[in-house]
């Protein structure tokens, strides 16, 4: 009825908002541009940048493919259980949405470091430990530990779509003839494609821009963005315009990745 | 007029920005204890009417009284009317006598006196003993009388029912319209219910109004809304229907694509082109095969279903649909006179 | 089936740093074995007597408490604005402040925060106080979200349409209605805050000052430390954050009971 007055109490948010995110942001763009593009040359002349680039692309891909590859399989079967089982064990599986990077860093570091409880395990049954003790720490490592927090989104965004997928559709295809492989590639994937996705840019995007549990696997002395990012903010004497440079970057990057993700939310959506 | 009535709306406009379809020059009025039923097709403004009486919208033409008061302007917690939402729209945080008790409750009614006209209530619309219990745990019919019971409880002006049974099934549909009509009997509280039903609008109306894209066509008891439909729409709207356009040959004839139809005495100058109604029941078939409104016919559709048939024929150069229980074939039909009546043309 | 013995895997994957965060914690020495020898409490009584560890807990429920008092004061009218609003470009607006989290990730957001709080005119780097601003900016989102996917779920115009037909005042209408009926999803909002409040470290590493260091901060340095003390601290983190998960979906599982058959459209 009087729409304005209800606009009115959104102020107080929007006037914060305004204060510490929307200045903090503009103030890394000022910086970034306030050179023109020299502030990315330097960027992209930093010896430790192609590098950088490789190991964080490296990253995202792997985890994110594996954490949609796992999180699929799980919601598929979270899907057919039943649901006072099915609440039960999403529960568990979205526990680590509320740890710490530290938390999941230091556990894998007790199971899969260089004398972790798995890596010592392996040994046992053939494998070097010297190198398992040492893949933790590569960007593929980092993907292993990585996913513990970004399977959980993807289950978490895949689930009501499997739920809600009737299954009477698969058992149609196969009376009509399709095997069972079959019925899943051309009946279910189809239909949860896009959902897939939107899951897959989201972890995706999350990885990309994170740098806590990198840092406290490895320290910076891994090659990805974030960290070196982190480490020109933190070091002494920085080139503030360079650093506001890379950020800007990688909040694009991370934007962009999402901005694909609603493409796919959309596109399901339209779906329905 | 003896008495004044409890609702009138006079004249009542409304339309929503960006030109969605809203309510125009609406008059109604609802004496004390009678229902009205207003239906029409989704979008015909329905809901837009209700809220106009309760408040919820601004008129932005006309007026609206509430018990001889002039309420156009006032607050929509002033107007005392009471509701049934849709979607019923019981508070979920309150059990079944906290929601009863509401009304009372912001009229700083004291506790033990709210409780007590609250279980009375409940007791009326049948739910005696289910007052300690949340919204949620019970079934559909059951939220449906806590609803009523709530919108009745503060002895409001009006009662207004916005497709009430709409989410009911089938079986509980039934028993529920019979039970809001006893109870509004009971409460003799003048009432509006809304729905697209026309089962329930005519089993259930002191008086029908039928709305078609925000405007009234027509209001009327329902023998006389179903008996002389005002045009073709509430004629389709309201029941089955054979519509026939013709052009009039004589005083007391018109000839159709079906052939010459004898019709009951009328005014229509000759050669006009008119549209002629004819309910499916109202046609018998005929043993004889000659005599006035006997035509040849042919079935082309046959549904059988039990206690009566729908059938679909052939006659002359169109088609009639015709109810009948007779069994058998049929190749001649008869129209009575007094059942062919003139709707206008538009 | 092979998605049955992958989610099998993945709950083994899943347990499996969590139960040797235990262990460790409570392991008397664990170096190059297999599994820790010995049984002991210690590391909990050394982290409890670490005077850093006492002050950036203190530091943690700090920004947790006030962090949550912000997102009440402020997000609770922004999620009713947002709800109640017909305007189309203030609900784009709403999904794009959703998306922010892992669009803007907190480490570009503390750089921005140390560009224009170490300036003269706003010299508020190195405060408690800054670092709660961070963290309202980090978790409003997540608040947001939740409270407004509630009001929808439960039909609350109607439900205020209703109250109002049935006479009460907007002061009524807000204390009788809207605040008890969305008092557990404000609730659940607030117990996800809190959870990744606590357990924040990107943003806090870079922002806060020497003597507010939270909790996940301190905890970086104790990793090169003793592996049974550095267990127990984190394990305490953990501890936490299970405490956080279980209530909330407790919370959440009455949020879900109190919903309406009819409501569900």
């Amino acid at each position: 009825m009087r729409p304005r007055s209800h606009l009115l109490l959104a102020a107080p948010a929007v006037v914060f908002l305004a204060v510490f995110f929307v200045l903090p942001v503009a103030a890394v763009a000022v910086d970034a541009l306030g050179e023109g593009t020299r502030a990315f040359v330097r960027v992209f002349s930093l010896p430790e940048f192609w590098p950088s680039l490789e190991g964080s692309l490296l990253l995202t891909l792997v985890a994110a493919s594996i954490s949609t590859a796992v999180g699929f399989a799980v919601a598929l079967h979270l899907s057919r259980l039943p649901e006072r089982q099915r609440t039960l064990y999403s529960l568990v599986v979205a526990l680590p949405l509320t740890f710490s990077g530290l938390i999941v860093a230091y556990g894998f570091i007790l199971g899969y470091g260089r004398a972790g409880f798995f890596t010592q395990l392996l040994g046992w049954l053939g494998a070097d430990p010297a190198i398992i003790g040492k893949a933790l720490f590569t960007p593929g490592g980092l993907a292993f530990a990585s996913s513990y927090y970004l399977i959980p989104r993807v289950v978490m965004g895949i689930l009501p779509v499997l739920v809600n997928f009737d299954r009477a559709q698969l058992v149609v295809a196969e009376s009509l003839g399709a095997t069972p492989a079959q019925a899943l590639r051309h009946v279910l994937l189809p239909q949860v494609a896009a959902p897939l996705g939107n899951a897959f840019c989201l972890v995706a995007a999350v990885v990309f821009g994170a740098y806590g549990t990198a840092l406290a696997l490895v320290g910076t002395q891994l090659r990805i963005l974030p960290l070196q990012l982190y480490s020109l903010i933190s070091e002494t004497g920085t080139d503030f315009p360079a650093a506001a440079a890379l950020a800007l970057m990688i909040t694009a990057a991370c934007a962009a990745i999402m901005t694909t993700g609603e493409w796919f939310g959309s596109r399901h959506e339209r779906h329905l | 007029m003896t008495e004044m009535p409890s609702v009138r709306v006079e004249g009542a406009s409304f339309s929503y920005p960006g030109g969605k379809a809203g309510v125009f020059d609406i008059t109604i009025d609802i004496a004390p204890g009678e229902l009205v039923v207003c239906i029409g097709p989704s979008g015909c403004g329905k809901t837009t009417l209700l809220k106009l009486i309760t408040g919820l919208l601004p008129c932005s033409a006309g007026r609206v009284w509430l018990g001889g008061e002039d309420v156009t302007t006032a607050s929509v917690r002033s107007r005392q009317c009471g509701i049934v939402f849709q979607s019923y729209a019981l508070f979920p945080h309150m059990s079944v006598w906290e929601n009863v008790a509401y009304p009372l409750r912001v009229r700083a009614v004291d506790r033990t006196e709210r409780r007590r006209q609250a279980e009375a209530m409940l007791d009326t619309v049948g739910l005696r003993g289910y007052s300690e219990r949340l919204p949620a745990a019970l079934s559909g019919g059951q939220q449906q009388r806590v609803a009523l019971a709530r919108a009745l409880v503060f002895k409001p002006r009006t009662l207004l029912l916005d497709e009430p049974l709409s989410a009911l099934d089938a079986a509980t549909r039934i028993s529920m319209r019979d039970e809001i009509r006893r109870i509004q009997k009971q409460q003799n509280i003048a009432s509006l219910l809304i729905t697209h039903d026309r089962d329930e609008a005519l089993s259930l109306a002191d008086r029908v109004a039928v709305l078609r894209d925000g405007r009234l066509v027509q209001i009327a008891p329902p023998q006389e809304l179903y008996d002389r439909p005002a045009d073709a729409f509430v004629a389709s709207f309201i029941g089955r229907t054979n519509l026939i356009d013709g052009r009039v040959v004589a005083p007391d004839a018109v000839d159709t694509a079906i052939g010459r139809i004898v019709t009951p005495a009328h005014a229509m100058p000759m050669g006009a082109a008119v549209r002629l109604l004819v309910r499916p029941e109202r046609i018998e078939p005929s043993s004889t095969e000659t005599g006035e409104n006997v035509f040849a016919a042919t079935v082309v559709h046959d549904r059988f279903f039990g206690a009566s048939r729908e059938i679909e024929l052939s006659v002359g150069q169109g088609m009639l649909k015709i109810d009948t229980t007779v069994r058998g074939t049929i190749a001649h039909v008869h129209l009575p006179r007094q059942a062919v009546q003139f709707l206008p043309t538009h | 089936m092979i998605p049955r013995w992958i989610t099998v895997a993945y709950f083994l994957y899943l347990a499996s740093p969590i139960a040797l965060l235990f262990i460790g914690s409570f392991g008397d020495l664990w170096l190059n074995s297999l599994l820790p020898t010995g049984i002991t409490v210690k590391w909990y009584l050394d982290v409890a007597a670490d005077p850093n560890f006492r002050r950036a807990f203190m530091a943690s429920l700090f920004v947790a408490v006030m962090t949550s008092v912000a997102c009440v004061a402020i997000g609770l009218p922004l999620a009713y604005a947002v709800f109640r609003t017909q305007s189309q470009r203030v609900r784009a607006a709403a999904r794009v402040l959703y998306q922010l989290p892992v669009a803007m990730p907190a480490l570009v957001l503390a750089f921005g925060f140390i560009l224009v709080f170490s300036s003269d005119t706003l010299p508020w780097l190195g405060s408690i106080w800054l670092l709660v601003a961070g963290h309202i900016v980090l978790w409003l989102p997540y608040f947001l979200q939740t409270v407004v996917a509630d009001m929808q779920r439960l039909g609350l115009r109607v439900l205020e349409d209703a109250a109002e037909t049935l006479g009460s005042t907007p002061l009524q209408r807000f204390f009788h209605i809207v605040l008890p009926a969305l008092r557990l999803s404000v609730l659940s909002g607030l117990i996800i805050v809190v959870a990744l409040s606590i357990g924040e470290f990107q943003f806090s590493n870079l922002i806060a000052g020497f003597l507010n260091r939270t909790y996940p901060v301190v905890l970086l340095q104790a990793f090169y430390g003793a592996t049974g003390f550095a267990c127990a601290a984190t394990v305490i983190l953990l501890t936490l954050a299970l405490i956080a998960s279980f209530t909330g979906a407790f919370v959440a599982r009455g949020a879900a009971r109190l919903s309406v058959a009819g409501d569900e459209r």
